[in-house]
């Protein structure tokens, strides 16, 4: 890792050109871990077939059996291109959020997002159970959309006279987001059927990737690809950003629709990972920080590679999650945080300037 | 012939006092003034107002015979470039990508440096001479290194007017000297400087004209001979200044039991 730190202040010393290259490089590298993440954890499970049988299958030959193939296709596959998603999506969340707030530690959950998406997913449960659209459960429809409004709440409370103060938007977030999460625990409550609500809304707040439908894997698609080709004229302005928000203005840059951009995009980033696999937290901690210790702090380079590193370490993860305890199934969510949780800490502990972090 | 920048009768309240009233002056194109006046006076604010970052409430302030309110932000930050005290950034950008950012008001919607935009960062690296510092990371600079990259942000911008506020602050006085001496340099190149100055003595010898903010003279423009004069300062400055409070207790304490 040390020496992965040096060689990025050695590589973004050379400017231009050699950058490019630089970046390329790891985007065919991550490109290539990420087809073979892929790969082997399609044959990973209680089902085991060899790589080379589905490298056959892919290629138009019958090496699988019916029942092997519908294992492979129809389970695994839409499980494991969600957790792609889903990392993804969590990690340029990250990223975004990360700059806006010029704060490292800032993560996708910081300004509420979680408490509405989980009141969202609470009423969704409860209240309006038969409600569906596209494939989605009202569940997630409505964690996406609770996500949205609290965000939108949010901004709107820590709004200052035209301006919004970080720290404002800070407090705000995690004030409604508290809030929040005791109403859906009182929802819960008023429930009659109180036993099966609480296990599925548990297995929900501690981030399951369950099997998609495609129509759903398809929707997340589309809004994560739009969000990204969104997130890279944001990114060269959250460079400048980083100068403050003075010396931004002072620079042309309207601070004020930049955030409000980044916040939309952030949450729709956010809103299309809750929808899919709950809460999952410090994927969008921890794959920026490494993304950044390799890269540099340019968020237009880093933008690409948390997205592609983001993925990998999900479909990892997820993996994991569904084999160690075979036969049985941990929430993903809850790997992350033996895992994310102390990784994290020492990325925290090892750094030794704030700022580099 | 329209001076670059023009203040007439500007006024400006911050939390319900007023900063300034009725503030008029202008610099001309090629001109190299220093900023003086005591601590709090709004040497800081008069230059947020020229670079139009804040607004006068009434009178205006024009660049080039324009209104600043008037010029998008765009406009405006590729007229004049402001170098604050204090630039804090959160992450290890390089001192080169820093100065890249002084590009932002020539940038185009999707960004990217075209070459016109590289040469003016090579440009803006050369002439405040920190090519070695090229490749390290901003926040690991000294006082001194951080102040000349700050300048090169501000000159990446390409701006006709260059505002300073207080350069030489918490510098040693070798590199206050080496400041001075890139200031005349880039006066020399063309670019119209207004620096808040904190020291008088550094002002002799690099600035053509001094600007003072006096309390109870309004404000006094004219060659540093002119102004710099102790009759003059010492009214500004409130020197030698009051007695302390419990000093002045204290003697009347003395004189009493003298009594």
């Amino acid at each position: 890792m040390e020496a992965q730190l040096t060689d990025s202040v050695q590589m973004s010393s050379v400017h231009g050109k050699t950058g490019k290259t630089h970046l390329g490089r790891v985007l065919s590298l991550l490109l290539g871990a990420l087809f073979i993440a892929i790969l082997y954890s399609t044959v990973i499970g209680a089902v085991r077939v060899p790589v080379q049988a589905l490298l056959q299958t892919m290629l138009g030959h019958q090496a699988l059996s019916q029942e092997q193939e519908v294992i492979l296709f129809q389970i695994r596959l839409p499980r494991i291109l969600a957790s792609a998603l889903v990392g993804a999506a969590l990690s340029v969340a990250g990223v975004l959020f990360q700059g806006l707030f010029r704060n490292p530690l800032a993560d996708p959950y910081v300004i509420g997002s979680s408490g509405g998406a989980v009141l969202g997913a609470s009423i969704g449960m409860f209240v309006l159970p038969q409600l569906s659209l596209l494939g989605f459960s009202g569940t997630a429809l409505l964690a996406f959309a609770g996500s949205l409004a609290t965000i939108v709440l949010v901004y709107w409370i820590a709004r200052v006279g035209g301006r919004t103060p970080v720290v404002n938007l800070l407090l705000a977030g995690f004030a409604v987001s508290i809030m929040l999460s005791y109403s859906s625990y009182f929802i819960e409550v008023l429930d009659e059927d109180y036993g099966l609500g609480m296990r599925v809304l548990a297995s929900w707040l501690h981030g399951v990737i369950g099997v998609p439908r495609w129509t759903q894997l398809a929707v997340v698609a589309v809004m994560f690809v739009l969000a990204l080709a969104l997130s890279f004229p944001l990114a060269r302005r959250l460079n400048t950003l980083a100068l403050g928000d003075e010396y931004a203005q002072q620079l042309g840059i309207h601070v004020e629709y930049v955030r409000i951009a980044i916040i939309v995009v952030g949450s729709l980033l956010t809103a299309a990972a809750v929808a899919l696999g709950g809460l999952i937290g410090f994927v969008g901690l921890i794959v920026p920080h490494v993304a950044r210790m390799i890269m540099g702090p340019d968020h237009v380079r880093l933008l690409p590679v948390t997205a592609l590193a983001g993925a990998i370490f999900l479909v990892v993860m997820d993996t994991l999650a569904r084999t160690l305890l075979a036969p049985s199934e941990m929430p993903v969510g809850v790997l992350m945080a033996f895992v994310g949780g102390p990784f994290f800490l020492y990325l925290l502990r090892r750094t030794k300037k704030e700022y580099a972090v | 012939m329209i001076p670059l920048l023009k203040f007439s009768q500007a006024c400006f309240s911050y939390a319900g006092r007023s900063i300034f009233e009725d503030l008029s002056f202008t610099l001309a194109k090629g001109e190299c003034a220093a900023l003086i006046g005591q601590n709090g006076i709004g040497k800081t604010t008069l230059l947020r107002l020229a670079a139009g970052i804040v607004r006068c409430s009434a009178g205006s302030v024009s660049l080039e015979g324009r209104e600043v309110q008037r010029l998008s932000r765009t406009e405006a930050a590729r007229l004049v470039a402001i170098i604050p005290q204090q630039v804090d950034v959160p992450f290890a950008f390089t001192v080169e990508q820093i100065i890249e950012q002084g590009r932002t008001p020539h940038l185009g919607f999707w960004g990217g440096l075209t070459v016109a935009d590289r040469k003016a960062v090579e440009r803006a690296i050369e002439l405040t001479d920190i090519g070695y510092l090229r490749g390290r990371i901003f926040n690991e600079l000294s006082g001194g290194e951080r102040q000349r990259v700050k300048i090169a942000l501000g000159l990446a911008q390409e701006p006709q007017l260059l505002l300073l506020d207080e350069p030489t602050q918490s510098l040693d006085i070798g590199r206050q000297l080496e400041l001075l001496d890139l200031i005349r340099f880039l006066n020399q190149t063309g670019v119209t400087i207004l620096a808040a100055m904190h020291d008088l003595q550094l002002i002799q010898g690099t600035f053509s004209s001094v600007l003072l903010l006096s309390p109870d003279q309004g404000l006094l423009q004219g060659r540093p001979s002119d102004v710099l004069k102790p009759k003059i300062l010492e009214r500004a400055f409130n020197c030698p200044p009051r007695q302390h409070p419990v000093l002045i207790a204290e003697n009347r304490f003395q004189e009493g039991t003298a009594v």
